[in-house]
């Protein structure tokens, strides 16, 4: 790519000319990057005119605005000019992109590339561009413009006639979520009246793949005719046949046909027409008041903490460990084949090897050990030697000096490969002349369970419910990629720091594939940029330790998020066929269920996913005949695993949108049916296993039923269009925490006093965002009675943290409380002795106090000793140190996975959806959650919150796309997670912190119990608004549309 | 007429973090990658590189600009400032205690780059509203915390600087 740099706009024109069709101008360049990191070809030629004279400035005559080409969208909705002579553009122009988009991207950018969203309102607003050519300056109207002229030429002005003020116009853009967004269509329409008359009409339609353009005919329609009496149905009838638009990989013609013709009436009618009543659910009677916390800074005091860690985040000082950088550390990479099912005939890497610069290159033939790896069974190559199963398996690594020469060099292997049929469909997967993803078949595991008589139970039944609900490869979205560095020690051995989330486990499967000792290795796994579930498993760690092994030095590698969308494990899809029945009362009488569930290339943990799915399978409810079957395939769908909520959110959806819909056929509210057929405390699990004490069911019920979100309040009612609708649900969830029967769940915690006097509480666990650091520091604090501040958690380092397990399954917070209260006591009382020794006191008199010891019979704050003095007083070899070895508590179930200890929420969502576009808003959210007490006020809000969000984005926006095993979604700009506009406007948290008298097992893990009951929330609260239950996720914006004109 | 070869190493200097830098890039290099892996400057983060997340963003002559979307040489003679280069403006302090006490980040990967978006928005606006707060967040992809404890600290630090600028009148 060249960079030319013109003075004047004739020399750009002249460039345009001689550089030829490849090259593309510059100006604000907020496009290209989105388009380079898609794999796009750079042009030949950049042609920067940011610094142009000529092309810059905003102005404005009596009848017209004219606006530099050069002009960014933020000075357009900045402008006096603009928002007196043209406010139809500044509203446009708002909801194009972000504020740091729009300082950068020009007005002419966004007609120069003739798909931007302002288009249409350009169009209806009559603007003219000035266009200079070899051959002079002409005036165009925009519609010649947008068929590509063949001559080079450069937009250098648009002269747009000032709007009359008797003219109505409108604009909405549709998007793929509330911000940031793409066009799914973009409208425009301006009424001039006279008199109530329509003189002239301007509509048009425009926006991403929308070919922007007038729609002359229904303009023709509504000229002439009485504003007052116009036929709006009729226009929107006539609109939706005029607008000519495609699908694409996310939305249909046919939706966008309908939406924008909706919106278009929308904008200039004020009014939809037709009408929708919300408030279809049956409203619950209020419960008595349940003793619960609502969790905030004010309501906190002093329970609320800054988390240590958190002013070096809100600094940019803390590394993170893809932040490692010296002189001395090479640059891996990885070549993928994008293949997604292919078979390996020959890998020749020799002219990779000879490049200048590349101090190594490994393949499948320079591993030692096992060339597999994956946590339940390990089915999963290191570097695939044979065959590549998914789009992303990696073939081959490269180190190399820097980044550059890297990429040079996979370009520069060879592999020859034949390709083989893909796998796409986890059903078809299943048939058995599939082609197979593995040797022995595509069925990964399964799962069933048959109990009662099911066929007699729906035979006695007053209602049956059917639904196949769908949902999606959700993407984790962790903000910093896999990644980081390996270094060779100087033993032989090797260290390896990379963001993960059980870093003794990630040892043990390096050393199978190094085949090396592994207590030659030592793996650094904190501070990891979020996990959520997407760095259980090995991710960049098997190719950078090879890499740094035989370069002999270290190799630093961060998947860029390109590479994290095509490489990294996703949720699993899962669709659940459940048939629900009930007797005239509403009792449940027979429950089946089929999961399927696509588990990708490798299994990874996807079969404790399924387990975990099928044990939720009634929800907390009793059904005297139960059958189940649940498939895991092998596709060549990309890779999936954990994810948070890992499986129980995915069945909780569907079971708590069937109890909403046969509440529905009974004449019962939410809570009643749902109370009728709860667990009752002391009863057996789902699979017959014993379960905790502290069951919380009923209380969730309560404070469900006395939610204020079950009435319409005018606050709700002021911040809602007047095409939507609003509509209330609720949704009842319990979570298993730990691994279950059947896994290894033990862990190791220690307290030390370090040599400088600070408590050190070692934990071989994770700090991944969810407060890990501040509930060890709260937890140690408040056993042993001193200050948090004394507190120094030592995290995430085999070399220095014992076995903790793995930060994962909502364990991590039981591990630290379990740990405390069996190390604090005894470590205190050798506190004690030491400063009783020290000092010359009975230890019986001493007590820990912020700071160090203090006499026990006083109030005193200051310490007799502080614990620095009291570390230096330690003798050569001396320590203090206690260390307790424990299981995770699990039940007596054996012939499966069953979960012992439960967390227990309810989720009640007021949402709005739009009867114009399908879309639905999610107002408010409120979680009531009961897991024991809470240990760090913040940190616990904080899952809530945030799993409430990420649950928001299953329902509503995310999907990772899939076709043919090739990746439709590659980045961000076509993965949409939630922005600030997508949140909710208001959420509240409450936390039910009490223990049943004697339950000796403390806090409940916090982790996923705010994901979990987000989304069956959402969908019954859709349904108290339009009558129906969106059974596919990501909900379809055009299934809505066709629920809301069932409804009307 | 000034014609810059891709194969060509281009000089750059610009001032960061209120330091002149001399450096050389090609044409196709981003700010981010320069930062990053040529200054080792990683407290700017690296998310997307389309653009898209917000995580690289740097104060680009006293603006919030995504640095992977401006290529280097887009750079020369820009003053930049990343998250840690915050401390000379007067806003910074108020925007970073505020995040803090509300307890606003977790894994805080995102927050360098949602301090950056907050002291562009409150250096340049000392009133802003709840909505002001919300247009400058839009770039700023967290997956962590829902946004609503982001939002709580915009809030407290907006109160903050509103309160400060009322005072100094």
């Amino acid at each position: 790519m060249r960079i030319f740099k013109p003075e004047t706009p004739s020399q750009a024109v002249t460039m345009l000319a001689e550089a030829g069709p490849q090259a593309r101008l510059s100006a604000g360049s907020s496009a290209f990057q989105a388009e380079w990191s898609l794999g796009k070809p750079r042009p030949t030629a950049l042609i920067d005119i940011s610094g142009l004279d000529g092309l810059s400035g905003i102005v404005a005559t009596d009848s017209a605005v004219t606006i530099g080409a050069n002009v960014t969208l933020s000075e357009i909705i900045a402008s006096p000019e603009v928002a007196e002579g043209c406010p139809l553009l500044a509203e446009a122009a708002r909801r194009v992109g972000a504020t740091t988009i729009r300082h950068r991207a020009t007005l002419g950018g966004n007609i120069g590339w003739r798909i931007g969203c302002l288009l249409p309102a350009l169009l209806v607003l009559g603007a003219e561009l000035e266009v200079l050519t070899e051959d002079g300056t002409q005036t165009v109207p925009l519609a010649d413009w947008l068929v590509p002229p063949s001559a080079p030429a450069l937009l250098t002005g648009v002269v747009i006639p000032c709007q009359n003020a008797e003219t109505r116009t409108g604009f909405r853009k549709i998007g793929l979520r509330a911000a940031f967004t793409p066009s799914v269509i973009a409208v425009a329409g301006s009424l001039s009246l006279k008199d109530g008359i329509v003189e002239a009409a301007r509509l048009a339609v425009g926006g991403g793949p929308v070919p922007a353009a007038r729609l002359a005919e229904a303009e023709q329609r509504l000229t002439g005719q009485r504003y007052d009496a116009v036929d709006w149905s009729a226009v929107r009838v006539a609109i939706e046949a005029e607008i000519a638009a495609p699908d694409d990989t996310f939305r249909s013609a046919r939706y966008r046909k309908r939406a924008g013709a909706n919106a278009l009436v929308g904008v200039l009618s004020g009014n939809l027409p037709g009408e929708i009543r919300g408030g279809r659910t049956l409203r619950p009677k209020p419960a008595p008041p349940i003793d619960e916390f609502h969790l905030s800074r004010a309501e906190g005091g002093n329970r609320w903490h800054i988390r240590s860690d958190l002013p070096a985040k809100i600094a940019a000082e803390l590394p993170y460990l893809t932040d490692a950088r010296r002189d001395d550390m090479l640059v891996g990479a990885v070549l993928r084949l994008d293949e997604p099912h292919a078979r390996i005939l020959s890998i020749d890497t020799s002219a990779a090897e000879a490049l200048a610069g590349v101090k190594a290159v490994v393949t499948h033939r320079d591993i030692k050990g096992e060339n597999s790896f994956g946590i339940v069974f390990p089915d999963q190559p290191a570097l695939c030697s044979d065959k590549v199963r998914y789009a992303g398996d990696p073939v081959a690594g490269v180190a190399a000096v820097d980044r550059e020469t890297a990429l040079k060099a996979l370009a520069l292997i060879k592999v020859d490969y034949e390709v083989l049929p893909v796998v796409s469909d986890p059903l078809a997967a299943l048939d058995w002349d599939a082609e197979r993803v593995h040797e022995n078949g595509n069925l990964a595991s399964t799962i069933e369970l048959d109990r009662g008589d099911i066929d007699a139970g729906f035979a006695s039944a007053a209602h049956v419910v059917e639904e196949v609900y769908v949902m999606p490869r959700q993407m984790h979205g962790f903000m910093e990629t896999e990644g980081g560095y390996a270094e060779p020690a100087p033993d032989g051995g090797l260290a390896v720091f990379a963001g993960g989330q059980y870093g003794v486990r990630d040892r043990q499967q390096l050393a199978r594939i190094l085949a090396m000792p592994e207590d030659k290795i030592r793996v650094v796994t904190s501070p990891t940029g979020g996990g959520f579930g997407g760095k259980d498993e090995l991710t960049v760690q098997p190719a950078l330790a090879l890499l740094a092994l035989k370069a002999n030095a270290p190799v630093r590698m961060q998947w860029t998020r390109a590479e994290s969308v095509l490489a990294g494990t996703k949720r699993n899809p899962m669709k659940i066929r459940m048939r629900t029945a009930c007797d005239a009362d509403g009792m449940l009488l027979a429950q089946e269920v089929d999961i399927l569930a696509d588990s990708g290339a490798y299994a990874s943990l996807s079969p404790g996913v399924l387990e975990t799915a099928h044990e939720h399978a009634c929800g907390p409810y009793i059904s005297p005949n139960v059958k189940t079957l649940g498939r895991l395939a092998y596709t060549n769908n990309g890779t999936c695993g954990a994810f948070r909520g890992f499986g129980a959110n995915q069945m909780t959806y569907a079971i708590e949108c069937q109890m909403d819909r046969l509440a529905a056929f009974c004449g019962l509210d939410p809570i009643e049916i749902r109370r009728r057929n709860l667990r009752e405390p002391g009863m057996p699990g789902f699979l017959g296993q014993k379960v905790a004490p502290t069951e919380r069911l009923t209380e969730m019920l309560d404070a469900a039923a006395s939610s204020p979100l079950w009435q319409e309040t005018p606050q709700a009612r002021s911040q809602i269009r007047s095409d939507e609708i609003i509509g209330a649900g609720m949704a009842l969830n319990y979570q298993g925490n730990g691994l279950g029967t059947i896994p290894h769940d033990e862990a190791i915690g220690r307290l030390v006093l370090g040599r400088d006097g600070r408590i050190e509480a070692h934990f071989g666990l994770d700090e991944m965002g969810q407060g890990l650091i501040p509930s060890i520091h709260a937890a140690v604090a408040d056993k042993l009675g001193c200050a948090r501040e004394d507190i120094c958690a030592v995290i995430g380092d085999t070399a220095a943290t014992p076995d903790s397990g793995s930060t994962t399954a909502s364990r991590g917070g039981y591990v630290v409380w379990k740990g405390t209260e069996l190390t604090a006591p005894p470590f205190s009382a050798k506190l004690l002795a030491k400063a009783a020794d020290l000092l010359g006191r009975d230890a019986a008199d001493l007590k820990v106090i912020p700071g160090g010891i203090a006499d026990a019979a006083t109030n005193s704050q200051v310490p007799l000793i502080t614990f620095a003095a009291l570390a230096d007083g330690l003798k050569p070899g001396e320590s203090i140190v206690e260390e307790a070895e424990f299981a995770f508590p699990k039940s007596d179930y054996t012939k499966g996975n069953a979960r012992f200890i439960f967390a227990y929420g309810a989720t009640l969502a007021r949402v709005a959806v739009d009867r114009a576009t399908g879309e639905v808003r999610v107002l408010d959210l409120e979680l009531h959650t009961a897991a024991g007490p809470v240990i760090d006020l913040a940190a616990y809000l904080g899952q809530m919150e945030g799993g409430m969000v990420q649950g928001l984005g299953f329902t509503l926006t995310e999907d990772v796309l899939i076709k043919d095993g090739r990746f439709l979604t590659t980045n961000y700009d076509n993965y949409f997670m939630p922005t600030v506009r997508d949140a909710p406007e208001r959420m509240a948290t409450f936390a039910l912190e009490d223990l049943d008298p004697g339950d000796p097992f403390g806090p409940r893990g916090a982790g996923e119990i705010g994901i979990s009951s987000v989304t069956p929330a959402i969908a019954n609260a859709v349904a108290d608004a339009i009558g129906r239950w969106p059974a596919v996720t990501p909900f379809r914006p055009e299934d809505i549309l066709d629920f809301c004109e069932a409804a009307e | 007429m000034s014609t810059i070869l891709a194969t060509d190493v281009i000089p750059l200097r610009f001032r960061l973090n209120g330091e002149d830098v001399e450096t050389t890039v090609t044409a196709e290099t981003s700010l981010t990658r320069v930062l990053r892996d040529t200054l080792f400057k990683t407290e700017t983060k690296i998310g997307c590189e389309a653009g898209r997340c917000g995580a690289c963003m740097v104060l680009m002559n006293g603006r919030p600009a995504n640095s992977c979307l401006v290529m280097a040489w887009q750079a020369e003679d820009a003053e930049i400032v990343t998250g840690a280069g915050l401390d000379a403006l007067p806003v910074t302090e108020i925007v970073r205690e505020a995040l803090a006490e509300e307890s606003a980040f977790q894994c805080g990967y995102c927050a360098p780059g949602f301090v950056i978006s907050l002291v562009g928005l409150l250096s340049e606006n000392p009133q802003a509203t709840r909505e002001d707060v919300l247009t400058a967040l839009e770039g700023n992809i967290c997956r962590c915390t829902g946004y609503h404890s982001i939002l709580r600290g915009a809030m407290l630090a907006a109160a903050r600087v509103a309160e400060r600028a009322s005072e100094t009148q």
